[in-house]
C-alpha cells in the first residue's frame, strides 16, 4: 500500500509525477483537446456567419429606400418594396407581446411562489407542452377559435397565435430570473409590511427584470421569425398601411380605439410571410425581394435584440451604483 | 469612536471570560421582569409540518431594553425572532400553539392583520438586503407603502430615520444614488434606516453584525444603545460577546435532545447573571464556551 510500486512499468508513484515524459504527454494531450474545442467551435459558427454573410450579399444589392417606404408593385412591374410586411410584423409583434408579456410574467411570479400547489405543477406542465407544440398547429387553432367565429382573417387573430407561442419561453426565462433575485430581498419588504402584490411590483420583478427583459426578447425573437401560424390567421395583405388607416380615420373624425381596431382587424402581412411567399413565385424581381426581405428581418430582430440589452445594461449599472 | 472603543472594550473585560466572576452579585431588581412588558411569550410552540422546532417558550420582553437570544446553532433562535412578526407564514405547513402577546394583543391569532404586524415590528436581516434602488428611495418604501408623499413630510421621515441610523452624514450628498454602492456596513444600517422609517415599536434583529467587520459590528452595536431609548430591541446572535456587551436580558436556548431537537428555553434573566452567575448547568457551559 505505501510503497507505490509496480503502479505503472514499475516506477514509483514519485517517479511517475516527476518523469518528464509523462509531463509532456499531459501537455501534448491539453494542446490537441484545446485545438480540438477550438476547432468544433470554428465549425458550430460556420452556419452563423454562413448564414448572414449570404443573406447581406443577395439582399443587400436589392434593398433601397424605396424597398422600406412602399407597398408592393403589380406583379410584372420592377420595384416597390414590403412596407405592408415591415408595419404588418410591427403591429403583429406588439399584439403578440401585449398578449403574451402581462400573463407571461405573473403566471411565472405564481410559479415561483406557489411551485408545489395544484395550479402551480399544471402551469408548469403545461408549459412545457406547449413549448413543443408545433407551430402550425397552433396557426390551425387559432383559425378555429377566432378567424371562423369572426368570419375573416385579421392581425388580432395573427397576434394571439403568436403570443400563444410566446408564452412558454416568457413564462421559463422568467421564473428562473424570479428564482435568482435573493430571498432576502422579498422577506426585507414583507417585513416592512408591504402586501405581496406591492412587494412583486416594486421589489421583486424589477429586480429580475434585465433577464426578463431577455426573456420576452427571446419570445419576441422565435415570434417575429414565424410563419407557419399566419398561415391561417394574418393571411397576408398587400395594400396594408397603417399611414393610410390613420388618415382615413382621421378624416372619418372616428377616435383612436375605432382606428386602433382597424388596424388589427384586416389581414396583415409580415417580413416572413412575405419572403414565403415571395420566394415560391417564379419572377427574378420578387425572388429577389424576397432576399431582401430576409435582410430586413434580420436586421430588425437584431436592432430590438441590440437596443434593448444596451438599455437593460445601462439600467443595470445604474442600479448597481456604477 | 476611540473613546467608545475603548470604553465597549473595557465593558467585555469585566464580563468575559465569566467563569472568573461568578462571585459578582446580579442587579437586585434583575428577576422582576412584569412591570414595563413590550411582549409576552407564553407556552409557545412552533412546528414545521411534523417537526416540533420549538417547545413551550415562555418568556417576558421589556419595553426599551435590548434582549438577547443566544444559543447554538439549530435551536430556533430566528424561528422564535420570525415568529413574533410573523414572518415565518412565508413558509409553508407551519403551525403555531400558544400566545405571543404585542401590547395586549395576540400576534399569533388568525384574525391577526399580519401586515399591521409586520409594520409594528420591524425587523433587520442577517445579511444587509437594500433593494436596488437610491438610498432615499430605500428609506421611502416603508412611509410610501402607507400612502405619504412629499406632501405628507415624506422627505422629514427619510431624514429622520437616516438620522436615527447614523447614516444622514454619510449620505446627505448621495441620497439619489444607488444603495448598492454602500459598503456593506453602510447598507445594514441603511436597512434599519428603512425599518425605523416605518415608526414600528419593536425591532428584530437576526444576526445583525455577522456579515460585518468589527468596525461596522461597533457601529451597529452603538447604534443600538441609542436606539433602545425609543424602540424595543430583540436581537439573535451567535457572537457571545456581542451579547454580553449589547444586551440587557439574555435568553439561552437548546435542543431539548438530539432525537426529536425541539428547540427550549434553558435560562433567561438579565445579561449579568446569566454571563455571571447561571444558574443552570447547561448556560454555564455554553457561555463558557466549554459546549456549542
Amino acid at each position: 500500500m505505501s510503497t507505490g510500486t509496480d503502479l505503472w512499468l514499475g516506477a514509483t508513484t514519485k517517479q511517475l509525477i516527476q518523469s518528464k515524459a509523462g509531463y509532456r504527454r499531459r501537455k501534448l494531450s491539453n494542446v490537441v483537446m484545446l485545438a480540438i474545442t477550438g476547432l468544433f467551435m470554428l465549425l458550430a459558427l460556420v452556419p452563423l456567419f454562413w448564414i448572414i454573410g449570404y443573406v447581406v450579399y443577395k439582399g443587400g444589392q436589392y434593398i433601397n429606400l424605396d424597398f422600406f417606404i412602399h407597398l408592393p408593385r403589380p406583379l410584372g412591374m420592377t420595384g416597390g418594396g414590403v412596407l405592408n410586411a415591415i408595419e404588418g410584423t410591427l403591429v403583429l409583434t406588439i399584439l403578440a407581446s401585449l398578449f403574451a408579456v402581462p400573463p407571461g410574467v405573473l403566471a411565472a411570479y405564481y410559479v415561483v411562489y406557489k411551485p408545489n400547489s395544484l395550479l402551480g405543477i399544471l402551469v408548469r406542465f403545461g408549459t412545457d407542452v406547449l413549448s413543443g407544440v408545433p407551430s402550425i398547429v397552433i396557426g390551425l387553432f387559432c383559425y378555429a377559435l377566432i378567424v371562423k367565429n369572426q368570419g375573416h382573417y385579421s392581425a388580432l387573430a395573427g397576434g394571439i397565435a403568436l403570443a400563444i407561442l410566446m408564452l412558454p419561453t416568457i413564462i421559463r426565462t422568467t421564473e428562473e430570473m424570479i428564482k435568482l433575485v435573493p430571498h432576502s430581498l422579498r422577506e426585507g419588504s414583507l417585513a416592512l409590511g408591504s402586501p405581496e402584490w406591492k412587494t412583486a411590483i416594486s421589489v421583486t420583478l424589477p429586480a429580475a427584470s434585465q433577464g426578463i427583459i431577455t426573456g420576452i426578447l427571446l419570445g419576441i425573437a422565435r415570434a417575429s421569425g414565424e410563419t407557419a401560424p399566419l398561415l391561417f390567421t394574418a393571411l397576408g395583405n398587400e395594400n396594408f398601411e397603417v399611414g393610410k388607416i390613420i388618415q382615413a380615420g382621421v378624416a372619418n373624425h372616428q377616435n383612436v380605439f375605432a382606428i386602433l381596431g382597424r388596424i388589427i382587424g384586416q389581414p396583415v402581412d409580415s417580413l416572413p410571410l412575405t419572403l414565403w411567399k415571395y420566394a415560391q413565385q417564379p419572377y427574378p424581381e420578387r425572388i429577389n425581394q424576397s432576399w431582401a426581405a430576409a435582410l430586413v428581418l434580420m436586421i430588425l430582430v437584431l436592432s430590438i435584440n441590440i437596443l434593448t440589452r444596451v438599455w437593460v445594461q445601462v439600467r443595470a449599472n445604474r442600479m448597481q451604483g456604477k | 469612536m476611540f473613546t467608545n472603543l475603548e470604553s465597549s472594550m473595557t465593558e467585555e473585560k469585566q464580563i468575559t471570560p465569566p467563569t472568573l466572576h461568578l462571585d459578582i452579585a446580579p442587579k437586585a431588581e434583575t428577576t422582576q421582569l412584569s412591570d414595563k412588558n413590550k411582549i409576552e411569550i407564553r407556552e409557545f410552540s412552533f412546528f414545521y409540518g411534523k417537526f416540533k422546532a420549538l417547545g413551550n417558550i415562555s418568556m417576558q420582553i421589556p419595553a426599551n431594553q435590548i434582549t438577547a437570544i443566544i444559543g447554538p446553532s439549530g435551536c430556533g433562535k430566528s424561528t422564535l425572532l420570525r415568529s413574533i412578526n410573523r414572518m415565518n407564514d412565508l413558509v409553508p405547513n407551519i403551525r403555531m400553539d400558544g400566545q405571543i402577546i404585542l401590547n395586549g394583543e395576540n400576534v399569533i391569532g388568525s384574525g391577526v392583520d399580519v401586515v399591521d404586524v409586520r409594520r409594528r415590528v420591524g425587523m433587520v436581516f442577517q445579511r444587509p438586503n437594500p433593494f436596488p434602488k437610491s438610498i432615499y428611495d430605500n428609506v421611502a418604501y416603508g412611509p410610501r407603502l402607507y400612502g405619504i408623499s412629499h406632501r405628507y413630510g415624506l422627505d422629514e421621515m427619510v431624514y429622520n430615520a437616516l438620522r436615527q441610523a447614523a447614516l444622514w452624514d454619510e449620505v446627505k450628498d448621495k441620497l439619489h444614488q444607488s444603495a448598492m454602492a454602500l459598503s456593506g456596513g453602510q447598507q445594514q444600517r441603511l436597512c434599519i434606516a428603512r425599518a425605523l422609517a416605518v415608526e414600528p415599536e419593536v425591532i428584530l434583529m437576526d444576526e445583525p453584525a455577522s456579515a460585518l467587520d468589527p468596525v461596522a459590528t461597533l457601529k451597529i452595536e452603538e447604534l443600538m444603545q441609542t436606539l433602545k431609548e425609543t424602540y424595543t430591541i430583540i436581537i439573535v446572535t451567535h457572537n457571545m460577546q456581542q451579547a454580553a456587551r449589547v444586551s440587557d436580558f439574555t435568553a439561552f436556548m437548546m435542543i431539548d435532545n438530539p432525537k426529536t431537537r425541539t428547540g427550549v428555553m434553558v435560562e433567561y434573566g438579565p445579561t449579568t447573571q446569566i454571563f455571571t452567575n447561571p444558574k443552570n448547568k447547561q448556560t454555564e457551559d455554553y457561555v463558557t464556551g466549554r459546549f456549542g
